[in-house]
């Protein structure tokens, strides 16, 4: 998987600063979660933690803030593990999209939306039919089965239900994402893993900045 | 002799951690295994008494862990909030056997009903026994039972610090949002104007939290948190004694019997 040199950077160096984001990836995945019911948004923006922090910090990092997020929700409400490997999958793409500079502009940031909601649609659905055999839980559910009773086959209503749900609540997390690194302040920057990637020059494409 | 305040520390720390409960003191990891055993036997029996009636004995193993009123209420609000839409649905659009009640294009068939209770309570039987072990179990003892089979420390301090972030920015969210409130920024209205609430409620609380974290490395590193080798600990925990291996091996033992038996089956 990871590259040794990697994985060294990650435990020693700059990822002593990583393992003190960890926890702070979660708690941002379970406040955003928090403050969008309290606004009564009808989207769950709890996948805010594991995006900034594998854009920060690279895609291991990232997916450990989901794995956790996941685990710890799963405490209270235990289906919410089978989801654990999008929330993954979320940390992963992030770091990938982060090393690139994707977070550096705010459009290519909106861009990545499009994957992100992809995966949360299209594998929720998908774990969804596999694990619950198409019936989850959830407010997503009792769509389905509206769509369900109207004629709809269980597997395409879950598709027709989760995708435009997952765009819905991807586009203001990255845009969220977005300027929350826009106003890290420089010298915790300095020593962020993709620190490097948000603080050279634009013009100069990050790849040849830095070889990593 | 002279009970100093120092003495008494030194007792308090140097006796095996107790809840004052046989389950609760049982080694977490041990405890794990029997839950989990339970939980398989309600899984692999086919249909749907098994797994329900596991349900009854998690809340009285809740109740002998003297954790049994708080625990009814979190498993009553997990059926009433997953178990009952697991079954309801499935309740309802199931499409085989004999309909017992028609609803327009969908119906309650005796096949849906079966189906649904099977489901709902095999998820239910797992999800009582996750919800009762962290019921029984605080969280530090079950790190320090891990620790001691060898995972990092560090594993143990960034799910503990996760638990306690969670609680600490929640509340800075509230005051913020409070404040930004006061300050004029609608909350209320339509969704883009709730939506754009958002932004300046958690960008500054998140940014802080972030900020923090630096100071908080150097606070860690000064007091030995990247050091490598053994640690001492202020909670000791009790060594397992002889009936909790017992314990364990008669329910996985049970746990692989029913497996194998629902297989022939």
């Amino acid at each position: 998987m990871a590259s040794p040199s990697r994985f060294s950077t990650f435990l020693h160096g700059y990822g002593r600063l990583t393992i003190f984001l960890l926890p702070i990836g979660v708690a941002i995945n379970f406040v955003g979660g928090q403050i969008a019911l309290l606004l009564k948004l009808p989207i769950y923006l709890d996948s805010i933690g594991t995006i900034l922090v594998g854009a920060l910090c690279g895609g291991i990092p990232g997916a450990i803030v989901g794995l956790l997020s996941n685990a710890i929700n799963s405490i209270t409400s235990p289906p919410t593990f089978a989801f654990a490997v999008l929330n993954i999958a979320f940390g992963l793409l992030a770091g990938f999209f982060g090393r690139r500079g994707f977070f550096r502009v705010w459009w290519k940031a909106l861009l990545t939306a499009i994957p992100f909601a992809f995966i949360g649609g299209f594998f929720g659905a998908l774990i969804t039919i596999w694990v619950f055999g198409g019936l989850a839980v959830g407010g997503g559910a009792i769509i389905v089965g509206m769509l369900t009773a109207l004629g709809m086959d269980v597997n395409t209503a879950n598709f027709v239900a989760q995708i435009p749900m997952d765009v819905l609540d991807k586009v203001p997390t990255v845009l969220i994402v977005y300027a929350i690194i826009k106003g890290v302040p420089k010298r915790l920057m300095t020593k962020l893993p993709l620190g490097h990637v948000y603080l050279t020059p634009a013009g100069r494409t990050p790849a040849t900045a830095k070889a990593v | 002799m002279a009970d100093t305040a120092l003495e008494r520390a030194a007792r308090r720390y140097g006796a095996d951690a107790t809840l004052g409960n046989p389950i609760r003191d049982m080694n977490p990891l041990i405890l794990l295994g029997c839950v989990a055993a339970l939980a398989a036997i309600a899984v692999a029996v086919p249909g749907w008494v098994v797994a329900v009636g596991m349900g009854a004995v998690f809340v009285v193993i809740g109740f002998l862990g003297g954790r049994g009123s708080g625990y009814l209420m979190t498993f009553l609000k997990l059926w009433a909030a997953v178990g009952l839409i697991l079954f309801v649905l499935r309740a309802l659009l199931t499409r085989s056997g004999e309909v017992l009640v028609p609803l327009g294009p969908i119906a309650v068939t005796t096949d849906g009903v079966q189906d649904g209770l099977r489901f709902a309570a095999a998820v239910m039987a797992v999800c009582a026994a996750a919800t009762l072990f962290f019921a029984l179990v605080p969280m530090r003892h079950l790190m320090l039972a891990l620790e001691r089979i060898g995972v990092s420390p560090r594993v143990s301090y960034v799910l503990l610090a996760s638990f306690q972030s969670i609680a600490d920015l929640g509340a800075t969210a509230r005051v913020v949002l409070d404040a930004q409130k006061a300050r004029g920024i609608e909350t209320e209205g339509s969704l883009l104007v709730r939506v754009r609430a958002f932004f300046p409620v958690l960008a500054p609380v998140f940014l802080t939290a972030m900020s923090a974290t630096e100071e908080r490395a150097i606070a860690l590193d000064a007091r030995a948190f990247n050091r490598r080798g053994a640690r001492t600990s202020l909670v000791r925990l009790r060594s397992p004694r002889w009936w909790e291996w017992v314990v364990l091996a008669v329910l996985v033992l049970a746990a692989l019997a029913t497996a194998i038996g629902a297989n022939l089956a």
